[in-house]
């Protein structure tokens, strides 16, 4: 609250005194607080300094349900910023609320950006069903399975170059556990099993990778056999709780500990945590060798959840921007796709190609390892209903969670959660 | 002439007098009422007009499942709560009345320390205190359950908790509205009924309760209001779960109207909520007057 007065201050002093040499004040939500927040204020602090006719003046606020609360009224009465990062995920649930504003041709044009520089399925995520573009792709960022090395070592599924190997399937994958545990490593898989994101991801990647889907573009909840097919996800996290593998209701930094502290040798969880183990492994505080891959294959197809970070612009209550400042908008939207190699140092992949496919991305380790995961990820469903602080992810605690670690047969919780998620889309 | 001058004077002075609070009652309070009674019948979304859609709404909200769900989880909470909380704070008032000087005060202190604590700070104690993973409470768990129990996301324990939090966190206050009233109580009555061979249990059952009887009663009233209007803790600790068995009216009119933006419903919720405060109270109120006047 106090975070929120101060920027309504800071945006009506901005007002005040419109005076200061036509300078263009933009104010900047964004949602980056760990390691990514560091490497996003330096990318702020970089454009300040080359473009002294554009000031940014960014706030970082709280991840999830408090930014998008926060972002929806703000906006809504015209104490928005005049940019935000915004979840792609959660595109369909801002159009229904109707705060996002269209980025037309003439804006791209402002940024220096064509729709043909980015990634086909970041650029339909930005989109809404008309095909309306409400925001800009930044990166795209999924699930990797990050591993350790040193737990690996005499099984078969460390090959001879220090990379994962042998796992094709569930099979493999479970037996790597096994290998694991007898290797000395008391949580074999660790991730947030007792949060929502953490849940949800692992959840929705084994789905996908069967084929299932959560919600039909038609607005259909787990239709076909998908429901057979998340009863299968969640009876197989289930047996991972069983079989001691998986740490019980971990929450989100409990997950990251058991992994950096040497604890669990495989550990499912964002790309946003590479710098952790990078920055981890350089000060020679990690205690090990780690590597970071795709996530294997467990259930056919290989596939994992991604989402995107965008840039969107919202309204600004019942006024409109003015031309300037929105022309200034945009400037910095372009100025940071450019400048996004240094954003995928947080291990995103970027979304604008000329990036993603320079020699310099190709060269940065690890994000080469798995940077090929951007064709065949799967995003969330495109509804109201999923993505970001959506009613998917409070299913995510609410049932997934709990039945995961026994409270409830697998087939009653996909009943339950086709119930919520049924309700939530009325 | 003058008697009406002044008499027009007295008036205009009155009203100079209750005008600020008739302001502010109106602009904070009426006002507001009125909005939620109007929006309750639309369809609005959380910000911004909508449409009038008559009883909607509320046709709606018998049919929500969950709102059952929420509205048993409240009754659950005030079960676990009022009369407990109530006893208790009994109890240690007795108790603190029967010590003396600074060892009073310091007890006194004591329980009410809690009290003063804001309630993200209280979950956030709680919430280390009895981590599944490094919680210094888990041993006790343990004791009792034979294993350690991850409270807050497990469905049988999670009320209990959340009440046991509460009870913790609120108790130092309705100790000090029963210290008050111990207080009223004139010492005569007990040098008299000592006099006539009255016992300590005598002496509380004829002399103590009946003439605090007022104070319990406001006690239990107060938190039957304030028990019913749980919110805070379960959205800090455990976010309505797990399987929505914690999940309480007040966390649907916050998840219908910031998460969903459906306005117009949290709206007819909201006043749900307040006229079952407003009716179960008075009646309760009234009921423990009658018991006090027999």
């Amino acid at each position: 609250m106090k975070l929120f007065t101060s920027v309504a201050l800071a945006a009506l002093l901005g007002g005040a005194l419109p005076a200061l040499a036509a300078q263009q004040e933009i104010t900047w939500w964004d949602f980056f607080a760990g390691g990514d927040g560091a490497r996003m204020k330096a990318l702020i602090q970089e454009f300040n300094d080359e473009n002294p006719d554009i000031k940014v003046k960014a706030t970082t606020l709280e991840w999830g349900t408090p930014f998008y609360t926060k972002v929806r009224t703000s906006a809504a009465v015209g104490q928005g910023p005049d940019v935000m990062t915004y979840h792609l995920s959660r595109l369909p649930m801002g159009l229904k609320e109707g705060i996002l504003t269209p980025i037309t041709d003439a804006d791209l044009q402002a940024a220096g950006l064509s729709q043909d520089d980015f990634y086909a399925a970041a650029l339909a995520a930005a989109k809404g069903p008309d095909g309306t573009l409400y925001a800009v792709p930044f990166d795209i960022h999924s699930t990797v399975l990050f591993y350790n090395k040193d737990l690996l070592k005499g099984t078969p599924y460390l090959g001879e170059d220090g990379n994962l190997t042998g796992i094709d399937g569930l099979d493999s994958f479970e037996g790597a556990l096994e290998a694991a545990k007898s290797n000395g490593s008391t949580a074999p898989l660790s991730y947030a099993t007792g949060d929502d994101g953490g849940v949800y991801r692992v959840f929705y990647t084994l789905l996908a990778q069967q084929g299932g889907e959560l919600i039909s573009t038609d607005g259909q909840v787990l239709p076909g056999d998908s429901a057979e097919k998340a009863a299968r996800a969640i009876e197989i996290m289930t047996k991972w709780t069983e079989n001691g593998w998986q740490p019980e209701q971990a929450l989100y930094e409990a997950s990251v500990a058991l992994f950096t502290s040497g604890k669990s040798a495989f550990f499912f969880n964002g790309a946003w945590e590479v710098p952790t183990m990078v920055d981890l492994s350089a000060k020679n505080e990690l205690g090990f060798e780690w590597g970071v891959a795709e996530i294997p294959t467990l259930m056919g197809k290989q596939t994992n959840w991604a989402d995107s970070h965008g840039w969107a612009v919202p309204i600004q209550g019942k006024s409109e921007m003015s031309a300037e400042k929105r022309e200034a908008v945009m400037k910095l939207i372009g100025w940071m796709e450019k400048h996004s190699l240094d954003w995928a140092a947080a291990g995103h992949i970027p979304a604008y190609k000329p990036v993603a496919s320079s020699p310099e991305f190709a060269a940065m380790k690890p994000n080469s390892n798995y940077a090929g995961l951007a064709d065949r990820a799967t995003y969330d469903p495109r509804s109201p209903a999923a993505g970001v602080a959506s009613p998917t992810y409070d299913a995510a605690v609410n049932i997934i969670a709990p039945a995961i670690h026994g409270y409830m047969p697998p087939t009653e919780a996909v009943e339950q959660l086709k119930a919520e998620l049924e309700k939530a889309m009325k | 002439m003058a008697m009406i001058r002044n008499q027009r004077r007295h008036r205009l002075v009155a009203y100079s007098l209750i005008l600020p609070f008739v302001a502010i009652f109106a602009l904070v309070f009426a006002y507001p009422i009125v909005e939620v009674i109007r929006l309750s019948f639309t369809n609005a979304t959380l910000i911004g007009g909508g449409e009038w859609v008559g009883l909607q709404n509320y046709r709606e909200l018998l049919a929500d499942r969950l709102f059952y769900t929420s509205l048993k989880n409240n009754g659950y909470f005030v079960l676990l709560t009022v009369i407990p909380t109530t006893a208790i704070a009994l109890g240690i008032a007795l108790m603190v009345q029967r010590l003396s000087g600074r060892l009073q005060a310091l007890a006194l202190a004591l329980f009410f320390l809690p009290y003063i604590l804001p309630v993200s700070v209280v979950t956030q104690i709680w919430a280390w205190m009895l981590d599944f993973q490094f919680g210094i409470l888990q041993p006790v768990l343990e004791l009792i359950a034979g294993k350690p129990v991850p409270v807050f996301k497990n469905p049988h324990w999670v009320m209990p908790m959340v009440a046991l939090v509460t009870i913790w966190w609120t108790n130092g206050f309705n100790v000090l509205l029963f210290l008050a009233g111990l207080r009223n109580i004139p010492q005569d009555l007990y040098e008299a009924s000592a006099l006539d061979g009255a016992n300590r249990r005598q002496q509380f059952t004829r002399v103590t309760w009946p003439l605090l009887w007022p104070v319990v009663a406001l006690v239990l009233t107060l938190q039957l209001i304030l028990q019913l209007k749980l919110f805070d803790q379960v959205y800090l600790l455990s976010e309505g779960g797990p399987f929505n068995s914690s999940y309480v009216l007040l966390l649907m009119v916050y998840r219908e109207a910031f998460q969903q933006n459906h306005g117009g419903y949290a709206a007819a919720i909201s006043l749900v909520v307040f006229l079952l405060i407003v009716t179960v109270s008075v009646l309760q109120y009234q009921l423990l007057r009658i018991r006090g006047r027999k």
